[in-house]
């Protein structure tokens, strides 16, 4: 039985699309990641699996139980743990408070734990805890009974760098225990640490299914390599390039044979180069950017995004423009 | 597993001790409100003016509004300045925004997912919602009838402890009603603010029609109100205890919990 079965499922909020037609499997004891933007409805298929939003058509199954119907759901709920990214949380009461509740709606196995595990002082009120702590009395809440389902949606948004650290290890221990994980995210380092495969969303479809150790694979080379001459951008918008930033220095993805990088560079005086395995965030650009066929018409490509978030250089034009648009 | 409470009890409890400081706060301004006004009466009824002639005078729905029926006496003077005014009107308004605020509240916030994540059923959400104010509606039935009563004495007169008692016994039945009635709009108005707004602005239309409408040929229909089923001037002045109004406004309570549940049930929690 699969853990998360999501069929078709679809949910318009009026006229909004929230996700269409998003079908995918997390398999018993897998780490299955949702990366996307934000607004690309990660969130709205989680909360549509959690029986939060009733799907405008298709449906799923959580841990074998009909997330449409409310008996069953229950029944999944009994198992799962929920980890938003920015928790709804009683201000004015304490953390203590507030996960004895929670311990009494669905119970607290690895409680004293968990708080022990990550420095949460309980005593505090919560409106009194930093964004990180507050994090982390969700995240108590969302483990404590030792899920054999987790939904993780953003789950480290708020965590420092230690505390991601933490909760990375704590996720892999529950999966070698069993449990299996649903994560979203729009970090890929986060994604990619965690999970065995990843689902791309985009503007609420879900765009391709790839494992982590496939989308390594396929990633391509990082070249940067800096010439004598003037460089004209023309000379390097080749088929297998991609990712092209042309300054000082000029750095690409290479996806193609070793040989045509030499020919192409031949042609100049290479004073320095430097090629080395794409991290996995350009390789999932990459592949994002040219293989996926995504909704038409969309100005809004990752590859524009993150271009727009480096603010390096000369940008491709076409793949920024409108990269804030969604 | 098993020792786990029913979640409607556990959302009950939980949300009953979030309440508890300002349920203290609230039945402790009340009962300064009452005592302030008890302390008042002796230079009235001394001041030698017929009052029961000055409010006779008043046109008849504005005597209705206020449930005056005599003011000179003790009772009278209770019921048209606290009961009719605060427990009816302000404690019934007052509780109608608290409720309208839970449900709607909950959704916006993000709360209701952290709570529907667990395995709680969506009617134990409405249900452990209403009986989370149930307390607070109790208290304050509890302590003002001892604080009137005291206060009474205090002031050198004498009260019927039993129509002060009846007075109370018959206003929770109404608050649960003001309660329910809230926490049906908490479910139909996604938006808190406006869903508190609306349950106690519809609350004090529906009184000022029952007011306006009660002295004309169409008195009756004014019994859509809940303000119609809960008279403190009878009970207090005549000794009439409306048991009928109390099996409404209980019928009602349910009907409303009922709807509220029904409404939740279909809801997306988008707030």
């Amino acid at each position: 039985m699969p853990a998360i079965e999501c069929r078709n499922l679809t949910k318009y909020y009026g006229d909004v699309r929230g996700i269409e037609d998003v079908s995918f499997t997390v398999k018993d004891g897998e780490v299955f990641g949702f990366l996307g933007p934000n607004g690309a409805g990660k969130t709205t298929a989680i909360r549509t699996l959690l029986g939060f939003l009733s799907p405008t058509s298709g449906g799923g199954a959580l841990l074998g139980h009909d997330v449409t119907d409310p008996a069953a759901s229950r029944r999944a709920r009994e198992r799962t743990g929920f980890l938003p990214g920015d928790p709804g949380l009683d201000r004015d009461r304490t953390a203590a408070a507030f996960l004895d509740h929670q311990a009494a709606l669905r119970g607290e196995s690895s409680r004293d734990a968990l708080v022990d595990r990550f420095g949460l002082d309980e005593s505090r009120r919560i409106a009194d805890l930093s964004r990180g702590n507050r994090q982390k009395v969700a995240l108590v809440a969302a483990f404590m009974h030792d899920p054999d389902l987790l939904l993780l949606d953003e789950p480290t948004s708020g965590l420092d760098p230690l505390l991601q650290e933490e909760f990375a290890a704590l996720v892999r221990e529950r999966v070698d225990d069993g449990a299996s994980v649903l994560l979203s995210s729009h970090v890929l380092g986060e994604v990619a640490a965690l999970c065995d495969r990843v689902g791309v969303l985009r503007q609420g479809h879900l765009v391709a299914v790839e494992s982590v150790s496939d989308l390594r694979s396929r990633g391509g080379k990082q070249v940067r390599v800096r010439v004598a001459e003037d460089v004209d951008r023309a000379d390097f918008e080749l088929r297998g390039i991609m990712n092209l930033r042309v300054g000082e220095t000029v750095s690409f993805t290479w996806t193609g044979e070793y040989d045509a990088l030499i020919d192409l560079l031949s042609g100049y005086s290479v004073l320095d180069l430097d090629v080395v395995d794409a991290p996995l965030e350009e390789a999932f650009m990459t592949f994002y950017d040219g293989d996926v066929p995504g909704p038409t018409g969309s100005g809004g490509t990752p590859r524009g995004d993150r271009a727009a978030r480096d603010g390096d250089e000369q940008r491709d034009a076409t793949a920024s423009s409108g990269g804030e648009s969604r | 597993m098993s020792d786990r409470p029913a979640p409607w009890i556990a959302i009950a409890r939980y949300d009953a001790a979030g309440r508890a400081r300002g349920s203290l706060v609230v039945t402790g301004l009340l009962s300064a409100f009452l005592l302030l006004f008890l302390a008042f009466f002796p230079s009235l009824s001394t001041a030698g003016i017929d009052l029961d002639a000055y409010v006779e005078a008043f046109p008849p729905a504005f005597q209705e509004a206020f449930g005056i029926i005599a003011i000179s006496s003790i009772e009278g003077f209770l019921a048209v300045e606290f009961y009719q005014f605060a427990w009816l009107l302000l404690v019934g308004l007052y509780l109608a925004y608290l409720a309208g605020g839970t449900i709607a509240g909950d959704v916006a916030s993000g709360r209701m997912d952290l709570t529907l994540s667990a395995p709680v059923a969506r009617r134990d959400v409405v249900i452990g919602r209403f009986l989370g104010l149930v307390p607070f509606v109790v208290l304050l039935n509890l302590v003002l009838p001892v604080v009137a009563y005291v206060g009474v004495l205090a002031v050198g007169e004498t009260i019927a402890v039993e129509r002060l008692v009846a007075v109370h016994a018959l206003a929770v039945p109404y608050h649960l009603a003001c309660v329910a009635a809230g926490i049906a709009v908490s479910t139909l108005v996604s938006r808190p603010g406006v869903a508190q707004r609306v349950a106690l602005g519809a609350l004090f239309a529906l009184f000022m029609f029952e007011s306006v409408v009660a002295s004309t040929d169409y008195a009756a229909v004014g019994d859509v109100s809940p303000t119609a089923h809960y008279d403190p001037s009878a009970a207090l002045v005549l000794g009439e205890y409306d048991l009928t109004g109390a099996a409404i406004l209980l019928a009602a309570t349910a009907g409303l919990v009922a709807l509220a549940v029904v409404r939740f049930r279909r809801a997306d929690l988008s707030g």
